[in-house]
């Protein structure tokens, strides 16, 4: 596997939350999206997938990202994407108009709110 | 002369007192010893002086003035010829003679019967004497003057001489004995000559020790005293002489006189001689003494030079046994051996060594040609007799070097080198043959080895690099020329995904054959791990894991450099290798590599990972410890050496940066082998950019970091650049993905300037199908990012062509 991007994942009460960097595009979205998809237990709430530190991000991550969310739907669990204003991912969704697909927020916190709050 | 007159005159007067014949002839006339003397010391021309003082003396005595004239003339003539008949003969006045002292009782007896006879005639002419008389007359005249000159000259000469030197001076006590002696002599006379018995002859034995003792000094006065006694006896008639006729008196007085006057001086005489001939003899001893002393002298010298050149020739002997020696353990050493052949009686001989090296005891037995050929491999005799015979026949003049096999006693097989040299006899036959031999079976088996490790480590090192886009690359393998050579250094250049290089140097330990295949081994792992995508410290970890596992107890260091062309940043891990050096603008310095240990020695995770972001045009240059570690320096100061080698050839071509350090760097033989590696990130070009890729997924992170390294070089704003590569790289994937089936493919994309507008073009050779889903946002994007985006399909394939300002943003 290529050094293009680096995945993590921590817990944050019931919602996972992955931590991605480097670059997303065609050479690995379907298998990070994989990745992702496998680290959501049934139990959990949601998922929080935090773009902050990622540098690039093609149609394909806005695919990627598009499907997670679709998946996670049909399992009744819940999704936000975490891309800062101003930051490079964020202009590229917004000129994609990946916002009716992509649920993003600026902030972790905000994300989770997100999730939590809908729960509510 | 007048005192001469005076003194013979005053002597005249006193001795006619003791005249025996008729007042005028006496038995003791000293005037004419004075005469003598007179004569000898200063010469007879005072005859004058002589015959004037004779004339007066006898004018009174005789009857006529002619007569005493006569007498006169006959007391100077006699003198005269006396002196002359004295100095014919070499008379010498010293008296220290014995031949001088007999001269004069010869010679003034003889010539004194001159004067006898002419006064002795003049007395019977005037009838002073009768006829009857004349003889008796003529004796005592004759012996008159002869005592004269034989009492009186002797006692006038020693005090002549002793006043001038001649004689030693005597000593108190001997003036002391010499008085003594006169007194006994003055007693004896006056008993002799007042006894009526006839002891005259009791004078002589003091006479004598007089003279033995003092010679002439003591005899002369002796002689005169003793004669004097006696003479004025005979002329008182007493004593011997009393009632003796004349004839009687005189021939009694003269013998005891002469008697006298003989054993005196001739004892003197005698003594004083033997003592001249004592003091020439002690003269000679101590003359022969300094002789043998000095020839004593010379003859030590001569030992002494003997005795050096003998202590020198031992030397010679000890330094030539010392030298041969250490020849002899020089030749153990090398294993040379040496031989000798005397063609004509056949006869060989070994040196000691030349036994060892055929397996057997010094002089184990008697060495002949057919016995040496016994332990040559049979498949080289024909070789050696073929050689043999050519020499023996005179067909080659000179012996080429030869090698040949030799069978020991146990079996064993050595190669031996043989070189000899022939020397001729006059004729020009072949008289004899040396050599030596050398036995060089592990050098020829070090030889083979080294061969074949060379050519090993030739063939697993890369011949040529492949291209890589934005660098330069060039490398050099120095072979240790001494020692052994053919080691494990190894480098390799692997162009990775992404637009990265891997830079690989490394060195195992060790030289020779294993090493040169294990660093084969080593070698591919590496490349294998890198081309896998691990980091530089996963490489290392993985490629120390895989020696433990290969090799126990083998070693290598090793360094690697992961470098992004485009960003210029390289990742390192290095594992007990010398730090890669980066020559810039800047100067040249070495790169910051976390120290870890070799490979073979590390553990998991003991290689940690070093980044460093290169100057624009860098030039990297990584080497093996070959270069810098020589024993004659220290390892700091190789390394400061080599930076300055490094930054002297900054701005040398490619291909000369390496020769260039190495010549700086190894100054004759290197002694170690030596790896270089050098890589230089070239100018990026402002105007094209054309790349060709696979159609793969994987190209797409290159295409968008060559495209941004190019955007940069274009001075194009961050959000241009952004944008530009956003969109080509959506082409790409479009390409990727709809435009081939699984099969491998190419996309080239193309981009450049011109007229403030950047315009890229993404040609592939298939045809899109149509986009699917979500996936049509690609084009959404190309769309939003440029000013205008073309698509044309056409049988070929597709080409998409994307423009926009370079510094404005595009209108939403």
């Amino acid at each position: 596997m290529s050094q293009l991007a680096n995945l993590a994942f921590e817990e944050q009460g019931r919602v996972i939350v992955a931590r991605l960097a480097g670059e997303v595009d065609l050479s690995n979205a379907a298998d990070l999206q994989q990745s992702m998809l496998d680290a959501v237990p049934n139990t959990a709430e949601g998922m929080v997938v935090d773009l902050s530190v990622v540098n690039y991000l093609d149609s394909s991550g806005i695919r990627m990202l598009g499907e997670i969310g679709e998946r996670l739907r049909w399992r009744e669990q819940r999704f936000a994407v975490v891309a800062p204003l101003g930051s490079r991912v964020r202009d590229v969704l917004t000129i994609a108009g990946a916002e009716g697909v992509v649920p993003f927020e600026d902030t972790l916190d905000a994300a989770l709110e997100r999730i939590r709050g809908a729960d509510g | 002369m007048a005192a001469l007159g005076a003194v013979y005159g005053l002597a005249g007067f006193l001795s006619l007192r003791l005249a025996l014949v008729d007042q005028n002839v006496t038995p003791l006339w000293p005037p004419t010893g004075i005469a003598v003397v007179a004569f000898l010391l200063f010469g007879t021309r005072l005859w004058p002086g002589i015959a004037v003082a004779a004339f007066i003396v006898n004018l009174p005595i005789t009857s006529s003035p002619l007569a005493a004239a006569a007498t006169a003339a006959g007391n100077t003539i006699a003198p005269i010829v006396a002196v002359q008949v004295l100095r014919l003969i070499g008379f010498r006045t010293e008296l220290d003679r014995v031949r001088d002292v007999v001269s004069l009782l010869v010679v003034a007896p003889l010539t004194m019967s001159v004067s006898a006879t002419i006064g002795a005639t003049t007395l019977l002419v005037t009838d002073q004497i009768s006829g009857a008389d004349y003889w008796q007359t003529w004796a005592v005249w004759w012996a008159g003057d002869s005592m004269g000159v034989l009492v009186v000259a002797p006692l006038l000469l020693v005090i002549w001489n002793q006043a001038h030197g001649l004689y030693r001076s005597p000593k108190r006590f001997e003036l002391l004995e010499l008085f003594g002696v006169l007194c006994v002599l003055v007693v004896l006379s006056l008993l002799a000559v007042t006894a009526t018995v006839s002891i005259l002859f009791l004078v002589l034995p003091v006479v004598g020790w007089a003279a033995w003792r003092f010679q002439l000094w003591a005899a002369a006065p002796a002689a005169l005293l003793v004669s004097s006694a006696a003479t004025w006896a005979a002329v008182q008639d007493r004593g011997p002489f009393e009632d003796s006729t004349l004839l009687d008196k005189m021939i009694t007085l003269q013998g005891f006189n002469a008697t006298v006057a003989f054993t005196a001086f001739f004892l003197a005489a005698l003594v004083a001689e033997r003592a001249r001939s004592r003091e020439a003899l002690e003269r000679g001893a101590a003359d022969l003494e300094v002789r043998v002393e000095r020839r004593t002298q010379q003859l030590s010298d001569a030992n002494r030079r003997l005795a050096g050149q003998i202590t020198e020739r031992r030397e010679a002997e000890s330094r030539l046994r010392r030298s041969e020696r250490q020849l002899a353990e020089a030749h153990a050493i090398a294993r040379i051996g040496s031989w000798e052949w005397d063609v004509a009686s056949g006869e060989v001989g070994w040196s000691e060594e030349m036994f060892r090296i055929h397996g057997v005891e010094p002089d184990a037995f008697e060495v002949t040609f057919e016995r040496a050929m016994t332990f040559v491999h049979k498949d080289d005799r024909a070789r050696i007799r073929q050689d043999v015979q050519a020499l023996l026949a005179g067909r080659r003049g000179d012996i080429p070097d030869r090698e040949y096999r030799i069978v020991l006693p146990d079996g064993e097989v050595r190669t031996l080198h043989s070189r000899s040299k022939l020397s001729h006899g006059p004729e020009g036959t072949p008289v004899r043959v040396v050599g030596i031999v050398q036995d060089v079976t592990e050098q020829r088996a070090f030889e083979r080895e080294h061969r074949i490790a060379d050519t090993l480590q030739q063939a697993l090192l890369p011949a040529s690099f492949p291209e890589v886009e934005g660098v330069e690359v060039a490398a050099r393998y120095v072979p240790a020329e001494t020692g052994l050579a053919a080691g494990g250094d190894w480098f390799d250049v692997i162009p990775l995904a992404g637009g990265r290089v891997a830079l690989v140097i490394g060195d195992v330990a060790g030289h020779g054959l294993e090493a040169a295949s294990l660093m084969g081994q080593l070698r591919l792992a590496v490349r294998a791990y890198a081309l896998e995508g691990h980091p530089p410290g996963v490489i290392a970890d993985r490629t120390d894991a895989l020696l433990h596992d290969v090799a126990e107890d083998e070693m290598a260091t090793l360094m690697l450099v992961m470098l992004d062309v485009a960003s210029r940043v390289a990742t390192m891990a290095g594992a007990g290798h010398p730090r890669p050096i980066a020559i810039s603008s800047a100067g040249a310095r070495l790169l910051p590599v976390a120290s870890a240990p070799p490979l073979g020695l590390g553990g998991r995770g003991s290689y940690p990972e070093s980044t460093a972001v290169l100057e624009p045009e860098t030039t990297l240059l990584l080497y093996t410890d070959g270069l810098i570690d020589r024993p004659d320096l220290p390892i700091d100061e190789g390394i400061d050496r080599l930076l300055r080698a490094a930054e002297a050839n900054a701005r040398a071509e490619m291909t000369r940066i390496c020769d260039g350090v190495l010549s700086a760097m190894v100054r004759g033989d290197a002694s170690d082998d030596i790896a270089l590696l050098a890589l230089r990130l070239l100018p990026v070009e402002a105007g094209e950019l054309r790349l060709r890729v696979p159609a793969e997924p994987e190209a797409l992170q290159q295409v968008r970091r060559r495209l941004r390294r190019w955007l940069e070089t274009a001075d194009a704003p961050d959000d241009v650049r952004d944008d530009v590569v956003v969109a080509a790289s959506e082409a790409v994937s479009n390409s990727i993905r709809h435009a081939y089936g699984p099969s491998s493919a190419w996309v080239e994309i193309e981009a450049e300037l011109a007229d403030g507008q950047v315009e890229v073009v993404v040609r592939d050779r298939g045809r899109w199908r149509p986009p699917r889903g979500v996936g049509g946002r690609g084009i959404d994007l190309m769309q939003a990012c440029m000013a205008s985006v073309e698509i044309e399909q056409s049988p070929e394939g597709t080409v998409v062509r994307m423009r926009r300002p370079l510094r404005s943003a595009v209108a939403p």
